[in-house]
């Protein structure tokens, strides 16, 4: 299968994993399509939620010569999911962005401001994409969607359709949702597109935090992102339309006093884990 | 709310326009101490926004404490009281305080009582009594209570009349007073009255001349007189109003017959609609009314959600274009929000309430002069369609309303988070 991987930005650590580990599983990655790393909206945001001293740790860890960046002192764990190490490990070197991973594993990087462009839309279709994989940046319209010829794949955070849109596992944890992933394809609706796998997420009660959580469930999904894929390939998957809800699942970004919430929850399960291993 | 201004606005001509804007700018040179304040807050929200995207945090961060902006609303409604009793309209930054308005001192009572009740403030509980005492020497021996200002040339106000029945039957509740049990009766048994036979409030007593959705409120406030008096006529008429209003409702959420002539339809009067339909629903145990009320409320949180802010006014089917928000109805459907939460329990209207407050905190005045410190603004940017250059007290009230609610539904969230 010939793969185009959308990434948010050349350093997004989900779009180097997500390219990399499908190039490790026999995929072929014909290309990955970032929006710009500077965008001025973006660094403000980030500045925003992590604070000048993250946000400069961070920028050193991804833009300062590979000999001088120590990865082991970006102590936070929104800053690197550690789940990644393997995916992004080469040797002694761990790739940083995706023009290494491109290098690493023999495919184009290309910037676009705005990946529904028609340049965007015209590289794909070069490309000869079977199939296109989201793994952040802008809305995707329809034009761009129909371009592969398996459509474009996205990794949702939760069980669809109990729980679409944003916060996703924060929002599962407080409404009593199992925690998952689904692999849909994307439609014109938010995660309302068919669904290839919907998988439960084994252990959850083993994270110790939110992000934690949250980095152990974008790692999962790259694994079924793989074997969607090959299930797509062989024709062993085919996707299914959603079931209807009788009232709107649409989530929206959690407010931090929420989220305070659902890490109560996410303790909860962690201790009836425990207990349970005790028993 | 609104109605006098209201009127103001739509039925000055050109001269009584010119007119009002000299006197406002006169009132600027009558109180040269006024200038550096509306400097400061024409160029704080100019820079707020050149500088502070809306969706930057999304609201999703708590930057300013609950108690703390409670607290200081709460000071700005009591600094508000006219040494008469009755609260002002407004503070405008070009001229001070309005005079006494009977309508918005009606409503101010329970949320002082609320206030009192969790702070043990006593200077809110003392600004209520004595607002309530007000109130009962205004009220005309039909049993209504008049329109406009205090002071003003007026009418017989069906909208005014149900806004104060709110602080009566509060105030009857909070003090066993007998007095204002039979005050509150009158003033329930005019409006059923002058109720037309389908259940609206149209003719002279109505603002316009015309029946208006938005008297939901009035329905709301019946519907609470009818609980304390146990006198169910007054919940008849309330649900009369309601069945009438439920009529107006689209398949979109959206109600017609607002039916304001003159003036844009603001958030301010889509959201009265929305909370008297959601409150009297409550009340009279309608779930219709609910279900019409929650889907109005859920269309513009998407629209909050996806947009971060809500804009100040709309066309029919929420088709919106203003740039300015209207802080006021902003609050307003935050305590819609709150209050569907505890109805259906869905964390989504807590989530986005929580948000919503946070952008109102923010916006709030820290430091100031009485008059700006803790006061809502009528738009964001001040200079916004509704209620420009102002900090009115009715604005005040829904926030204080809906950082109580914040407060009392989050201790609930975290207690039952804990415990379960």
């Amino acid at each position: 299968m010939r793969v185009v991987v959308l990434a948010s930005s050349p350093y997004s650590e989900t779009g180097c994993a997500m390219a990399a580990r499908l190039a490790q599983l026999g995929q072929t990655v014909a290309g990955a399509i970032s929006l710009p790393a500077w965008d001025r909206g973006t660094l403000l945001r980030k500045l925003a939620q992590w604070g000048w001293r993250d946000s400069w740790r961070f920028a050193w860890s991804k833009l300062a010569p590979a000999k001088r960046t120590t990865p082991a002192k970006l102590h936070n764990s929104y800053l690197r999911n550690a789940y990644f190490e393997d995916a992004l490990r080469q040797g002694s070197k761990v790739l940083r962005n995706l023009h290494e991973v491109g290098k690493a594993y023999g495919f184009p990087l290309q910037i676009h401001a705005d990946q529904n462009s028609p340049a965007a839309m015209a590289q794909v279709k070069l490309w000869s994409a079977d199939v296109a994989v989201f793994t952040g940046g802008n809305i995707l319209r329809k034009q761009l969607l129909q371009t592969p010829r398996l459509g474009v794949l996205n990794s949702h955070l939760a069980l669809l359709p109990e729980i679409r849109g944003m916060s996703s596992p924060e929002w599962s944890l407080v409404c009593g949702v199992p925690l998952g992933v689904t692999i849909h394809q994307m439609d014109a609706g938010i995660d309302t597109g068919p669904i290839l796998i919907r998988r439960e997420i084994p252990h959850s009660g083993e994270c110790g935090s939110l992000i934690d959580l949250r980095n152990r469930m974008i790692a999962f999904g790259i694994e079924m992102m793989g074997e969607a894929i090959a299930g797509l390939e062989a024709g062993a998957i085919v996707p299914a339309r959603q079931a209807s809800c009788a009232r709107d699942t649409q989530y929206f970004v959690m407010h931090e006093r929420l989220k305070s919430a659902a890490a109560g929850s996410l303790a909860q399960a962690g201790s009836a884990a425990a207990e349970k291993c005790r028993g | 709310m609104s109605e006098p201004r209201a009127i103001l606005k739509a039925e000055a001509g050109p001269p009584r326009r010119t007119a009002k804007a000299v006197n406002e700018v006169a009132g600027l040179l009558r109180g040269p101490h006024r200038i550096f304040p509306l400097v400061l807050k024409i160029a704080t929200d100019a820079a707020r926004i050149r500088l502070q995207s809306r969706n930057l945090y999304s609201y999703s961060t708590t930057r300013r404490e609950t108690g703390g902006a409670l607290r200081d609303v709460a000071r700005w409604l009591v600094n508000a009281q006219r040494p008469d009793g009755g609260f002002a309209a407004f503070y405008s930054l070009l001229r001070g305080y309005s005079e006494s308005y009977p309508e918005v001192t009606g409503y101010i009572v329970p949320t002082l009582y609320d206030y009192a009740a969790v702070t043990g403030d006593q200077d809110a509980q003392r600004a209520a009594e004595k607002a309530a005492s007000w109130l009962l020497s205004l009220q005309i021996s039909s049993g209504a209570f008049p329109s406009g200002l205090h002071g003003e040339n007026s009418y017989p106000s069906v909208f005014n009349s149900g806004q104060i029945l709110q602080g009566l039957v509060r105030s009857y509740v909070e003090t066993g007073r007998r007095e204002i049990l039979q005050r509150a009766e009158a003033a329930g048994g005019w409006l059923a009255e002058v109720q037309s036979n389908d259940g609206s409030w149209p003719g002279a007593n109505a603002y316009q001349g015309v029946a208006h959705t938005y008297y939901s409120m009035v329905a709301w406030a019946l519907a609470q007189l009818a609980q304390v008096s146990k006198n169910r006529e007054h919940a008849a008429t309330a649900g009369k109003n309601l069945d009438w209003v439920l009529a107006h409702a689209r398949p979109s959420g959206w109600f017609d017959g607002i039916n304001l002539r003159g003036h844009p339809t603001y958030l301010h009067f889509i959201a009265y609609v929305v909370q008297g339909v959601l409150e009297c629903g409550i009340l009279l145990q309608r779930r219709d009314a609910i279900a019409a009320a929650e889907k109005s409320a859920w269309m513009l949180l998407r629209r909050f959600e996806i947009a971060k802010h809500l804009p100040g006014c709309y066309a029919a089917d929420f088709k919106a274009g203003a740039s300015f928000t209207c802080l006021t109805g902003n609050a307003q459907m935050s305590c819609v929000w709150l209050r569907l939460f505890e109805v259906t329990r869905d964390l989504r209207y807590l989530n986005a309430a929580l948000k919503m407050n946070e952008m109102l905190k923010q916006l709030l005045p820290v430091r100031g002069r009485r008059g700006v410190a803790g006061g809502v603004a009528g738009s964001f940017p001040a200079w916004g369609a509704y209620q420009p250059l102002r900090y009115i007290s009715w604005g005040g009230k829904f926030l204080a309303d809906a950082l109580l609610l914040e407060q009392r539904l989050m201790h609930l969230v975290e207690v039952g988070a804990c415990a379960s």
